[in-house]
């Protein structure tokens, strides 16, 4: 029997780390989902061009959506910072081993080019709302170069993707977090919320229909990493496995977290079968309309695999914090 | 410039925690948090017991994981070694409390990152760290590594030292000699 | 628009030249905001959260003390405070601090607290206090006193004709060593005891926890022969601080400690382990304790003890090869059983025989230097009409007074009755044992006045509530510090009494004078005293003053020398081993095991014992170190634990053999302690309301200690004969 008592404790490191909450989960949700729907938008414009998809291109709903998400969960990560006010010296250095410094300046760049990119996807005949003459002026000049600026837009939602798991895997002293399958994890994660999030605010049928079946694939791919994230962790050293301990807890305290897994490992798939299952129905190539049922079908597994995405992330930024490196 | 570490002996420590409230006392912590603790582990079934009384604090990192999270450098490496924060810099994004291994670093109710200075005011002094000058055991010891008749390095000379989480990599400059219990940390 | 050079070359300079006059203006108007740093001031002090008394400096920074620190010329502090002494601070500004003067308007004992200026508090007092000396007499004032306040009221109480005055430290605490050190060696063993730590290769501790026990230097000195490699033999049921750094942990069933002195003395003697020369030159009765230990072996120990028999034998042997540089640390608190003082002569006796009083290591000898007396004034005391009833009938009992005599007394008003207490710097609630009986006693009064500076249990039963200011805002009398060199330490005030607070110098001069005894109090204020003890003792106050301490170095003569030779104010004029005053006063010369009752089946003996950050019920509302330690646990063996089902932490009741419950308190469930015994940390659950931190905060050992023993042969109680059982919460 180990016996313990510490003299000098505090509350945000004992008896387990407290330190981001509410406010960092629903930032990493937008933020993956904002980085999902701008990847999308992006592939969309640089495919060759299909009727369904030209029809997208010219969509501005989803980058400008994609826009304002991401503003909100900036907002989020803003009010968790105990003291905001001091912001401004972030932007007077650049700290490349500081995942938060590429976030304070990355944020802002995935904004800009975002913004760019709405300007240059604005279809001509609705250009008139964008109301003053000099915004318009620089729509008119970004039009042209759309393909360059979806690129850019490209890679800035695969880096905001990529960078929000990255955050969580840099701290080497949070084990569930510290590993290079967590940013894969996020960014498959991202990708297929951002898909999820096109579906439910897609007014065409056929644009619901595309995403879904691009949303099967990145469902499987989410499901496999999750499955090698505990794996991983499983074969790991003694920290790593106790990690994942609380995912696994049939004791009160931490079975919220099995609940966690077993929701994950319900709506997703769930998701899948719904998506699947439409899919099914469409074998021999689409035609005509789609009927309100199945519309609310596509939309209703959007939804879950939103929720996934959300309860994966919760779950992480939780457990991760009830374990730490050193023993106690 | 000196190389400041801190060499805990640790069957001297007798538990008394006057290191725990002489760093809050001359460091105007608030009252909550704390800079520095003691941790008392006794392991074993009666009668047969061992016992450490383990100090712990802030291990200014040569290798400083908390440094690298800092998107300001209001955590940074002074120029005698030590990890500081510099508070107006500080935005309270409390990356680095998640990054050390240590449970070192607190957020003050002002809401900036806080933690052991080492009492680097006093150093300016010519004095030891508050913990250091209270230890009644004469656990805490004090001093610059690089001069060769500092008690630090003497006692580093003379017995076997090791580190928290070493495998961390950290490279910790805090010193635990223990010469008569084996594990505990 | 087309610029000139010439312009150009105008323009820089007139840029140049605002930013170089400018600068300075754009500083001084930014730093218009902060306040400017003032210098701090070191004032050298003495501390008072416990009653080692180190020597201090306080650093204050415009008015405000900021740290407290040790002074490096106190040979008590050497530099280095405890955590009780930083906590001075927390002391300082508790907002839970008496304030004002108060007067009860309710019943005895109620509390129901009106503020009073000290004119009214002081008129009332004095008013009683006649009164009672009218219908009474002045015998019938007694005073229960602790700490440097007892010094006036002493004083005033004799003053006003009566000594019925008790230090809760003599009956209840050391009295019982000092006594048995007293008979055995001829004088006490000191505040500080003169235990020469840092030279031992052998420390036992029999009953001490020290370190957990923080008293400073002492605690220094341990760690110190810790660091050297000293065998540490600790004898203790509970698995302390102490026995951490052990060779050697004897976990002894309680109340059998006297069992195991007296075998080791057996082991030594037989093996002929102890210091011959010493023994033949500076003692006499060794052949009666030879033949008074002979049935006491170790295998008869070991049924008593529960300790192996051989370990008994491996211990002895190890003090016997190593004296006579083996510290048996003499104990502190020695209030445990009925025969306290015969245990603690064992001690002394175990002492002698290894040749360590007077030898490195061992016990040092007290400093060479003697100053003369200083009263606080000329006059004499009034003649006593009634013969003074605070030492009881007991043979031996000490200057310092019996607390539980005056209870009595006042509960059975025999020989005459006590009507006023006066209760200054003592908590009677959590000092005193059977709280019922201290309860039931200050219902038979028609004054209780209580003088403290945080409103405890104790002084909420009060008439009138005096507060006193803390030692950091008040001067004290000189401390007279015999460590191994003779000093004398000062308390000087460092910031100035807040609230309405004042010294208990003042306190008591302003009763003094309400009640026609100005003439005790001649010196105008205690500095002026000072000023005047100073001069008597040819020490320069002015320099006492700035460094604090002051010390006479070549008063240190610690151990026996050719030149240095021992005098032993025994009647023998030597170790009395055996003792013939304690034969003449009916006691036994030689102590005599004597068996003590032992826990029913389930039931567990109540032991207790002290926190490295609390100085008992004095600190548990302190600030400072309520957040290192906010309640108390009950210690429980972690076998009997899991036949409870409890869980560590989880809150539990305790109920003792007389069907008192304890407040609720957490569980600690260890391996650290014997089946047979639970232990607290004394002094927590404050029942003061006013004390917001402390109160019903853990339990209250004191209040299951209903049942005490008394020693007869000086009266010091034993504590440790209650026996509780667990019940889950209430």
């Amino acid at each position: 029997m180990i016996e313990l008592s510490i003299t000098g404790t505090n509350a945000i490191t004992f008896p387990h780390l407290d330190v981001w909450d509410w406010r960092i989960v629903i930032y990493l949700f937008l933020g993956g989902l904002s980085a999902g729907m701008l990847v999308m938008c992006s592939i969309a414009n640089l495919r060759i061009p299909k009727q369904p998809v030209e029809e997208l291109a010219q969509c501005v709903r989803a980058p400008f959506i994609a826009f304002i998400v991401l503003a909100v969960g900036a907002q989020f990560i803003i009010f968790d910072l105990g003291s905001p006010f001091h912001l401004y010296w972030g932007y007077l250095t650049f700290q490349p081993l500081s995942l938060m410094s590429w976030g304070t300046w990355g944020v802002p760049a995935v904004l800009f080019v975002n913004a760019l990119y709405i300007l240059a996807v604005i279809p001509k005949d609705q250009r008139h709302r964008l109301r003053f003459p000099f915004i318009i002026k620089i729509s008119e000049k970004l039009a042209p170069k759309m393909r360059l600026i979806a690129k850019l837009n490209f890679a800035m939602g695969i880096f905001l993707g990529i960078y929000t798991g990255v955050l969580l895997s840099s701290f080497s002293a949070i084990p569930l977090w510290n590993n290079a399958t967590l940013p894969i994890l996020f960014l498959v994660s991202a990708l297929s919320s951002g898909a999820a999030m096109i579906v439910i605010i897609a007014k065409k049928a056929e644009i619901k229909f595309l995403f879904t079946k691009i949303d099967i694939w990145l469902i499987v791919a989410e499901l496999v990493v999750i499955a090698l994230f505990f794996y991983g962790l499983y074969t790991s050293t003694a920290p790593y496995k106790k990690a994942i301990e609380p995912f696994f807890s049939l004791t009160d305290e931490h079975f919220i977290f099995t609940i966690a897994l077993i929701a994950i490992f319900l709506l997703l798939p769930l998701a899948l079968r719904i998506k699947l299952g439409e899919l099914k129905e469409f074998e021999d190539g689409f035609h005509g309309e789609f009927t309100r049922a199945q519309i609310f079908r596509m939309n209703f597994a959007a939804i879950l695999v939103l929720t996934g995405t959300l309860i994966l992330r919760a779950a992480i930024v939780y457990a991760g914090q009830l374990t730490k490196l050193s023993f106690y | 410039m000196p190389r400041y570490v801190m060499v805990i002996d640790v069957e001297r420590c007798i538990g008394c925690m006057a290191c725990v409230i002489a760093c809050k006392k001359e460091n105007n912590v608030a009252d909550g948090y704390f800079r520095t603790r003691v941790v008392e582990e006794v392991r074993g079934e009666f009668p047969y017991l061992r016992m450490e009384l383990r100090s712990e604090l802030c291990n200014h990192c040569e290798i400083a994981p908390c440094i690298d999270a800092c998107p300001t450098r209001a955590s940074h490496r002074a120029k005698d070694g030590t990890v500081q924060i510099e508070k107006k810099k500080c935005i309270g994004c409390k990356a680095c409390i998640l990054a050390c291994p240590y449970d070192a670093r607190y957020s003050t109710p002002e809401g900036v990152a806080d933690k052991c200075t080492f009492c680097d005011h006093r150093l300016k002094e010519g004095k030891k760290p508050a913990c250091v000058e209270t230890c009644l055991g004469h656990s805490r010891i004090f001093g610059d590594l690089d001069d060769p008749n500092s008690e630090v390095a003497q006692l580093l000379k003379k017995h076997d030292a090791s580190v928290r989480l070493e495998f961390a990599g950290t490279r910790p400059r805090v010193f635990y000699i223990n010469k008569k219990f084996a594990g505990g940390l | 628009m087309s610029i000139t050079r010439r312009d150009f070359l105008k323009i820089v300079a007139v840029t140049g030249g605002v930013a170089v006059a400018g600068t300075p203006v754009v500083k001084s108007v930014l730093a218009l905001g902060k306040k400017p740093v003032s210098l701090p001031q070191y004032v050298p002090t003495t501390c008072e959260m416990c009653f080692w008394r180190c020597g201090l400096i306080a650093k204050v920074v415009d008015g405000k003390v900021v740290k407290l620190d040790g002074n490096p010329l106190h040979p008590n502090s050497r530099g280095k405070l405890c955590a009780r002494g930083h906590g001075g601070i927390g002391l300082l500004y508790d907002p839970d601090r008496l304030k004002t003067p108060l007067i009860n308007t309710g019943s005895r004992g109620e509390g129901k607290f009106k503020k009073a200026s000290w004119d009214e508090a002081l008129g009332y007092v004095a008013d009683k206090m006649q009164k009672i000396k009218e219908k009474y007499g002045a015998e019938s004032i007694a005073l229960l006193t602790h700490g440097t306040v007892s010094t006036y009221f002493i004083h005033l109480l004799q003053a006003f004709g009566s000594s019925n005055f008790a230090f809760p430290s003599f009956a209840l605490c050391r009295g019982a060593r000092d006594t048995a050190f007293e008979i055995t060696f001829g004088e006490a063993v000191g505040n500080p005891e003169r235990v020469d730590i840092q030279n031992s290769k052998v420390v036992v501790l029999i009953g001490s926890h020290l370190g957990e026990n923080a008293h400073n230097s002492q605690c220094q000195e341990f760690a110190e022969a810790v660091g050297k490699g000293a065998t540490i033999i600790v004898v203790d049921p509970r698995f302390s601080t102490a026995a951490g750094k052990a060779k050697y942990w004897l976990p002894i069933k309680p109340a059998t400690d006297l069992a195991l002195l007296l075998s080791w003395i057996n082991v030594i003697i037989n093996e002929g382990l102890y210091d011959k020369e010493y023994v033949a030159k500076y003692t006499v009765g060794f052949n009666e304790v030879a033949s008074a230990v002979k049935e006491y072996t170790p295998e008869w120990a070991e049924k008593e003890t529960e300790i192996p028999a051989n370990l008994i034998i491996e211990t002895a042997r190890i003090m016997g090869k190593n004296r006579p540089h083996v510290l048996i640390h003499p104990g502190r608190h020695t209030a445990w059983y009925s025969d306290n003082v015969q245990r603690q002569r064992a001690v002394a006796i175990l002492t002698a025989l290894l040749g360590a009083y007077g030898r490195p290591g061992g016990i040092y000898l007290n400093p060479k230097k003697k100053l003369e007396p200083v009263f606080l004034a000329e006059k004499d005391y009034p003649e006593h009409q009634k013969t003074a009833i605070n030492k009881g009938n007991y043979p031996f009992a000490g200057e310092e007074g019996v607390t539980h005599a005056i209870v009595k007394t006042t509960l059975t008003e025999q020989p005459y009755p006590i009507k006023g207490w006066f209760t200054t710097g003592i908590n009677i609630i959590k000092a005193m044992p059977n709280q019922r009986d201290t309860l039931k006693a200050i219902q038979k009064l028609e004054l209780l006045v209580a003088v403290d500076m945080m409103p405890y249990d104790g002084v909420m039963l009060a008439d009138v509530v005096l507060p006193e200011c803390t030692y950091l805002e008040r001067h004290d009398d000189l401390f007279t510090v015999k460590e191994r060199a003779f000093g004398i330490s000062l308390r000087q005030p460092v910031v100035q009494p807040m609230y309405d607070t004042k010294p208990g110098w003042w306190i008591a001069k302003e009763l003094g004078k309400r009640l026609g005894l100005e003439d005790y109090f001649p010196w105008n204020t205690f500095e002026d005293f000072l000023k005047m003890k100073c001069e008597t003792w040819g020490i320069d106050y002015s320099e006492l003053t700035k460094k604090g301490y002051i010390s006479f170095p070549e008063s240190e003569k610690p151990y026996i020398s050719a030149d240095n030779e021992p005098k032993f104010k025994t009647p023998s004029g030597k170790i009395e081993l055996y003792s013939k005053e304690l034969k003449e006063k009916g006691f036994d010369p030689v102590p005599k095991y004597t068996k003590h009752e032992q826990p029913p089946e389930g039931w567990f003996r109540l032991i207790y014992g002290r926190s490295p950050v609390h100085t008992f019920s004095r600190t548990t509302n302190n600030p400072s170190l309520w957040e290192l330690m906010e309640e108390n646990t009950a210690w429980v063996n972690a076998k009997v634990a899991k036949r409870t089902g409890l869980k560590n932490g989880e809150y539990i009741v305790l109920v003792n053999q007389d069907g008192v419950k304890s407040n609720k308190v957490r569980i600690k469930i260890t391996e650290r302690i014997r089946p047979d015994c639970i232990y607290l940390v004394h002094g927590f659950s404050s029942t003061s309301k006013l004390l917001r931190k402390a109160y019903l905060r853990g339990a209250d050992d004191q209040q299951l200690i209903t049942k005490y023993d008394i020693d007869p042969i000086a009266g010091t109680v034993g504590m440790r004969v209650n026996f509780v059982k667990i019940a889950k919460e209430a």
